[in-house]
């Protein structure tokens, strides 16, 4: 119901992350998660960090979730 | 001549013989292209492939190549797919009123290398001009002939069970370029470019191995997916993909997770879906990752006598699934 | 995963219904053959968890009316495309000359209302917990800007009372992984104080054979009722609090039609009054449309895990990917379209 995607935050810039799957990259909305640092990895719903999550096995590893 | 096309370079006169002479002839010069209505071709014998394709893309630059590159590929690559090696080119091109002459010299001059690539003359072709939002700023055709040689056929309708199923390289790149250059959903991928590249070499190659190959396809509109389909059709056998061994970009495989994509249903622009016995197959690889446009080149599958007409998947579990039939606009899916 | 998936395929024990909720899992779970690895006796059935297949066909009718009547710019996600509406879909409408735009986030609609100033941009906010915080966002946002083109045509809707509708549909439920991000867990815990079972399950085909394992074993063992969160890299018991706050600052629940199971009381979130300015069907004040959908269509008893598709006399025949009758089809996470596309004998 929800496609998902794990990505790692490269930057951080006034509520907008970076985000990089497997090379695929976009800015999405960081505004729901605290603490948010590069290097964290995120789920990622239709443009939004949703949470903060523990990387999967192969990191940033597309799931089409 | 001035900065952009316009309506009087399709009318016939002294400015179309200009843009002709300055642009065209300029870039695709060789000695069967001359000032008459038709080509007129030196004696070809044995058989030959001749075919046809019409070219519209937007955007009409992308990485990795732009429309004229592409509108060589396509038609070099469907006479390689038949086993023939092209030999003459044409080309008809609507262009819409206003668009950049510097774009245009690119354009021939992209046609004019990738036909050289390909070891092919462009000897004929045309141009209208059509006015403002008549045409999607440039539209091309492209027709040409190849020589078959002796020995040689492929045909869809040639695969036979046991036969092993390669792709001559990683899949679904120029499909998602494309994606990427429109720009609709703002991601970006540094390392994705189009695979759009002329495949005749990449044939000759592969028969420099073997004759004996049964299918070549170019994976064109629908992917890779598609034309898995169609062969299965066409021979009336099934095929067996393993999921594992399908060579996929990582950039590419980024984009379709966020968009919750397939990359086997993306265009490719220069991969080919080859089906040959399975004696032959490693060698077919190791011959084409040699050539730089062949370097992930791979057996992904077989085909067999179960389940005519059905693709099926052995996933990364070792389970087996049904490869989803191909359907209409790609749509992303997101909720 | 190799002792879950021995777990799963040795289970001897009585017949079980497991529900999956949700469409990606219900895609997932056919795209990894993980169907094929059960024995006999373990069902998994499709439930609710496709936003497109539960919206009914009088929200295409209303976003069509928009784009076609009021000349306004949709954007939507690609899911909705080509669901059938009552005459016609978006897909259709966009052949005749509306302007449907596809976009990945509700941020994009609102970055395209402020781009283009000069046309209506109207949202099609469909989705559950997790979609709806992006919605709230671009609506949040749109206030603070005071754009006056933007809109959401809202379908949103929330599982808490879907599971208590569908309670005797299954043994036990694989809940949806996204959702549970949002929302957290603490409503599995009580679901499992009435006796409901399940468990949250992510999508790798690891964590899929490991959440099936834990339902298989609590059975074997006995163990019922239960819950266990076995997708624990991502979703936390307290969920998202922040998207929660933002969800309840923009939005109020109010009751919503379900294809297939009919309204749900408090089960639909809706603009608060204060963002009515950005509510199209007020903006635009709209009528109410009732939407006529194929009669014999069977989306709505798949949808409850009544019936399999293959149980409709429309699948296959008149209702494919490539002609959809029924929404259950036409979205790539709907059971019949993954039945279709996946189920093939071979």
């Amino acid at each position: 119901m929800c496609v998902g995607l794990s990505a790692k935050v490269l930057s951080i810039d006034n509520g907008t992350a970076l985000i990089d799957a497997t090379g695929a990259k976009r800015a999405v909305s960081a505004e729901l998660l605290d603490d948010l640092e590069p290097g964290d990895y995120v789920m990622v719903h239709a443009g939004i960090a949703i949470a903060k999550i523990t990387p999967p096995g192969d990191a940033g590893d597309a799931e089409n979730e | 001549m001035s900065d952009t096309v316009t309506l009087a370079h399709g009318a016939g006169g002294t400015q179309t013989a200009e843009l002709i002479d300055r642009v065209f002839k300029a870039h695709f010069s060789n000695p069967d292209l001359t000032g008459d209505d038709a080509a007129v071709l030196p004696e070809i014998r044995g058989k030959l492939a001749f075919t046809t394709d019409g070219f519209i893309v937007s955007p009409f630059e992308f990485p990795g190549g732009n429309i004229g590159k592409l509108s060589i590929c396509g038609t070099v690559n469907d006479l390689a797919c038949m086993g023939a090696k092209p030999e003459y080119l044409t080309c008809a091109f609507v262009i819409e009123e206003g668009f950049p002459m510097e774009k245009l010299e690119e354009i021939a001059r992209s046609m004019a290398k990738t036909a050289r690539t390909a070891g092919c003359r462009i000897v004929a072709g045309d141009t209208k001009v059509a006015g403002r939002g008549q045409v999607d700023k440039i539209f091309i055709t492209t027709t040409g002939i190849g020589r078959i040689p002796e020995n040689i056929r492929t045909s869809g309708t040639l695969a036979r069970p046991g036969d092993a199923v390669i792709v001559t390289g990683d899949v679904g790149r120029h499909g998602c370029t494309i994606l990427l250059a429109r720009n609709e959903f703002g991601i970006e991928a540094e390392g994705v470019t189009s695979d759009c590249a002329p495949l005749a070499h990449a044939v000759e190659t592969m028969f420099g191995v073997t004759s004996d190959i049964h299918v070549i396809r170019d994976a064109t509109r629908g992917g890779a997916g598609t034309v898995m389909y169609e062969v299965a059709s066409q021979s009336n056998v099934g095929i067996r993909l393993n999921a594992d061994d399908i060579p996929v970009d990582d950039g590419v495989r980024g984009v379709c997770g966020m968009l919750g994509l397939e990359p086997l249903y993306l265009a490719c622009e220069g991969r080919l879906v080859v089906i040959a016995p399975k004696e032959h197959a490693e060698n077919i690889v190791t011959a084409l990752r040699k050539l730089p446009e062949c370097a992930h080149a791979a057996i992904i599958g077989e085909v067999t006598a179960d389940h005519p007409g059905k693709v099926v998947m052995t996933t990364s579990i070792g389970t087996q699934t049904m490869l989803p039939r191909p359907g209409g606009e790609l749509l992303p899916r997101i909720c | 995963m190799n002792n879950a998936r021995e777990i799963v395929t040795s289970y001897r024990g009585r017949p079980l219904r497991i529900m999956e909720v949700c469409g990606t899992h219900t895609h997932e779970i056919f795209k990894l053959g993980i169907r094929n690895l059960l024995p006999e006796n373990v069902k998994l059935v499709s439930g609710p968890g496709c936003p497109v297949c539960v919206t009914g066909a009088g929200f295409i009718d209303e976003a069509l009316l928009l784009a076609l009547e009021h000349q306004a710019v949709i954007c939507t996600f690609g899911d909705l495309v080509r669901v059938p509406g009552s005459e016609k879909s978006l897909a259709q409408a966009r052949a005749l000359g509306a302007d449907i735009r596809i976009v990945y986030s509700p941020l994009d609609a609102l970055a395209l209302a402020e781009k283009e100033p000069d046309k209506q941009i109207v949202f099609l906010s469909v989705g559950f917990e997790t979609t709806v915080p992006g919605s709230c966002l671009a609506v949040r946002k749109a206030a603070e800007k005071n754009l006056e083109n933007f809109s959401i045509l809202g379908a949103n809707k929330t599982m808490p009372q879907a599971y208590h509708a569908l309670k005797n549909s299954a043994d036990a439920f694989l809940f949806p992984g996204h959702v549970s991000v949002i929302s957290g867990t603490e409503i599995y815990e009580n679901l499992c104080r009435q006796g409901v079972s399940g468990v949250v399950c992510g999508f790798t085909a690891d964590e899929i054979l490991t959440a099936l394992a834990e339902i298989i074993s609590a059975f074997s063992e006995n163990r019922t009722p239960f819950f266990k969160n076995c997708y624990p890299r991502v979703v936390r018991p307290e969920g998202n609090p922040a998207a929660r706050k933002l969800t309840q600052e923009v939005m109020d629940s109010c009751d919503a039609e379900w294809r297939g199971l009919g309204v749900i009381p408090g089960s639909g979130l809706c603009l608060r009054p204060e963002y009515a300015l950005w509510d199209a069907r007020k903006k635009f004040d709209l009528p109410a449309i009732p939407g006529r959908s194929n009669p014999a269509c069977r989306c709505g008893t798949v949808l409850r895990g009544d019936c399999t598709p293959a149980d409709c006399p429309l699948f296959g025949k008149l209702c494919t990917p490539e002609h959809p009758v029924g929404a259950c089809m036409v979205s790539g996470e709907g059971a019949c379209s993954a039945f279709y596309q996946y189920g093939g004998e071979f």
